[in-house]
């Protein structure tokens, strides 16, 4: 199960920065990423109400994070 | 008069360079007779919304000194730009770019983008978003661009 | 020139300066006055919770509100409360019998019993929650953003309180964000009747020989992570996190029942207790936890895709697999259907047991809470959501939370083989929110 840890962060690290190079959408196409329920956490309140129960009913927690997306304004 | 008809035909041709979706979009031509504030917006973009009520401002307060002011709006979807103007609503001049052609053009980085253009079609300032703490700033902008433009005022 | 209405006004081209100049004059109200800036109002959402397990076990009614406000241009203030209220029954950790078996509360003042065949559920637990949180959000240049908080929450034998700091950063003209994000934590147990020595036995009523004083420990987080947009209609994030926790990490109401290695019968407790032989747990003073997690949101056609997987590993030797998938169908602009999945699976901790067998020499640490055993969680869930002619949102969801888990290989015998050693959980969750205004 380590290995696999390694190898995951292996190859999704690698992964995310050969596709920063890739991808570029213009400030101007952002119209759909600019849609409230197409953000990162689209419900923070329903977020925190899972993340309270899974992290009293089972051993693991969190993970999810915060920031990027969105209609990249100013 | 004759500084209007030219303004007229070089603002029509940024016109055309909005609509037309296949040909590539001309170079800026140069007009004569205004110092020209571009503006670049989208219904979706949260500061766009912030910056009409500054730009009608602007458009009241200058637009008899030479400052003429053109949005472009950046819109896939008509609907969604007539439903923001509706809301907030508009004084100045309006263009319609769905494709993004004079977006593209123009090299815009952020929504909303602005470009202030003199009378030789030089591009003076450009600022990449739109905060009310910098509009002081943006007004010295314009100001200066009116006085070399108009140097007896 | 003809009056034109508002709509009109806006479309009008500008093949006619001098019209323009008039019409703008005309409408000219304030002269040379900048309008006042306008900050964003109060964006508050409300819910209500209400998780509800079966066989008479956890049961929770939580209240939620949520708000957030731009105090200064691009300066939010969020602030959040949660109130939570649990009732029911609890496992306690020990194994059901073919015997009545006795209990001390925690308090030390009351005892239940439990009939032969029947889950040991601590039937004392009984608690009102409170939880608060402040944050703070500013730009930090222009492609830079800086949130941090605060929280704190509060239970009649449980106090947490914490820190947090989260900075993300914005790159390739916004297709990308590296985010990073630190906690620290510092909770504080006063279990009712005072926290046990780890493997002590249990005690007759009014007995607290074996208990000790307040616990603490300390929780440190931190987390690094990449945003990135594929194309204008997807988006991804891959984070990972490392968490770090310090100090008394065991549960002080839980125990493992001590049985006959043959029989699987409970063995006696300690003379004069009029017990069976139970032992509190003990699990260790520290904890190291690393997870990767990833997650993927896209467009369809006007609908929302999100899949999500995360992995976690930690030094117990738990390791754990979550899977999850929503789909959003959108009706028009103001209604949507969302279904929602989830698959989970753990393994158990190294010093997960079922049972104790006396005789045997005791291990370093032991606890037969399931949350640290063998299980699959699967979730199957539906929201609905409207929004109202005033611009606000009303949602409803409703989910049915199922884990069955396996007890620790060669814990069942005797006759143990004949009863349940690891119940199914079965749990369903319904939450109502309110947010009011446009979002």
């Amino acid at each position: 199960m380590k290995l696999v840890m390694k190898g995951v962060v292996g190859l999704l690290v690698p992964t995310a920065v050969a596709l920063a190079g890739c991808a570029r959408v213009e400030p101007w196409d952002r119209d759909v990423l600019a849609r409230p329920d197409m953000q990162i956490v689209a419900d923070p309140v329903e977020a925190a109400a899972d993340e309270h129960i899974y992290f009293s009913k089972e051993a693991s927690s969190g993970g999810q994070g915060f920031g990027g997306g969105g209609c990249g304004c100013n | 008069m004759r500084l209007k008809v030219l303004l007229s035909i070089g603002l029509a041709m940024l016109c055309v360079a909005a609509v037309t979706r296949a040909a590539p979009p001309p170079a800026l031509q140069p007009v004569e007779g205004r110092v020209i504030w571009v503006d670049f917006w989208a219904s979706w973009c949260v500061p766009c919304r912030r910056s009409f009520p500054w730009l009608n401002s602007m458009h009241r307060k200058y637009g008899s000194d030479g400052l003429q002011i053109i949005a472009v709006n950046l819109d896939k979807d008509r609907a969604l730009a007539d439903a923001f103007l509706m809301e907030v609503p508009a004084e100045f001049a309006l263009r319609f770019d769905p494709a993004g052609a004079l977006a593209k053009q123009y090299g815009v980085q952020a929504m909303p983008s602005s470009y202030l253009i003199d009378l030789e079609g030089n591009v003076l300032a450009t600022h990449a978003g739109f905060r009310a703490a910098d509009t002081a700033e943006y007004e010295r902008a314009i100001r200066d661009a009116l006085s070399k433009s108009h140097p007896q005022r | 020139m003809q009056l034109k209405n508002r709509r009109n006004a806006a479309l009008r081209e500008i093949g006619t300066p001098l019209a323009a100049a008039t019409c703008a004059l005309l409408g000219q109200s304030a002269p040379g006055v900048v309008q006042a800036q306008e900050l964003m109002p109060w964006d508050i959402d409300t819910s209500m919770l209400i998780y509800s397990e079966s066989d008479g076990r956890v049961q929770d009614l939580s209240l939620n509100l949520w708000g957030r406000k731009e105090l200064r241009e691009d300066k939010f203030l969020g602030l959040t409360l949660a109130i939570d209220s649990l009732t029911g029954a609890s496992p306690s950790g020990a194994m059901p019998a073919n015997v009545v078996q006795t209990f001390t509360s925690p308090s030390g003042n009351s005892q239940y019993t439990v009939a032969p065949g029947e889950q040991a559920l601590d039937t004392s637990f009984l608690d009102t929650r409170t939880a608060l949180s402040a944050s703070w959000e500013m730009p930090v240049a222009r492609l830079g953003l800086l949130s941090v908080g605060a929280n704190l929450s509060d239970e009649f034998d449980y106090t947490s309180t914490g820190v947090n700091a989260r900075y993300a950063r914005d790159f390739n003209n916004r297709n990308t964000t590296l985010s990073f994000g630190l906690a620290l934590a510092n909770d504080t147990v006063s279990p009712v009747g005072g926290s046990p020595i780890p493997f002590s036995p249990m005690l007759g009523l009014g007995d607290l020989r074996n208990k000790d004083g307040d616990q603490s420990k300390d929780v440190t987080d931190f987390l690094i992570g990449v945003s990135q947009v594929l194309n204008r209609h997807t988006i991804i994030q891959i984070n990972y996190s490392l968490s770090q926790a310090d100090g008394y990490l065991t549960d002080p109401y839980k125990l493992l029942s001590v049985v006959d290695p043959v029989t699987g019968n409970p063995v006696g407790g300690p003379p004069g207790s009029g017990r069976f032989g139970y032992l509190f747990e003990s699990r260790p003073d520290t904890r190291d936890k690393q997870s990767v997690y990833a997650l993927l949101k896209r467009n369809v056609g006007g609908d929302v895709l999100e899949v999500s997987y995360r992995y976690m590993t930690d030094d117990w030797d738990i390791d754990s697999h979550t899977i999850e998938a929503r789909y959003r169908f959108n009706f028009g602009a103001s209604r949507y259907l969302q279904p929602h999945v989830r698959f989970y699976q753990q393994s158990a901790a190294n010093f997960y047991t079922t049972v104790l067998f006396a005789g045997a020499a005791l291990p370093a640490y032991a606890t037969a809470d399931h949350r640290l055993g063998e299980f699959d969680g699967l979730t199957l869930g539906l929201k609905y959501g409207q929004e109202t002619s005033r611009g606000s949102e009303w949602s409803a969801r409703i989910e049915y939370y199922t884990q069955s888990g396996n007890a620790s290989p060669g814990a069942a015998v005797g006759a143990l083989a004949n009863l349940d050693l690891y119940p199914d959980l079965n749990a369903l969750i319904a939450q109502f929110s309110y947010k009011f205004g446009k979002r």
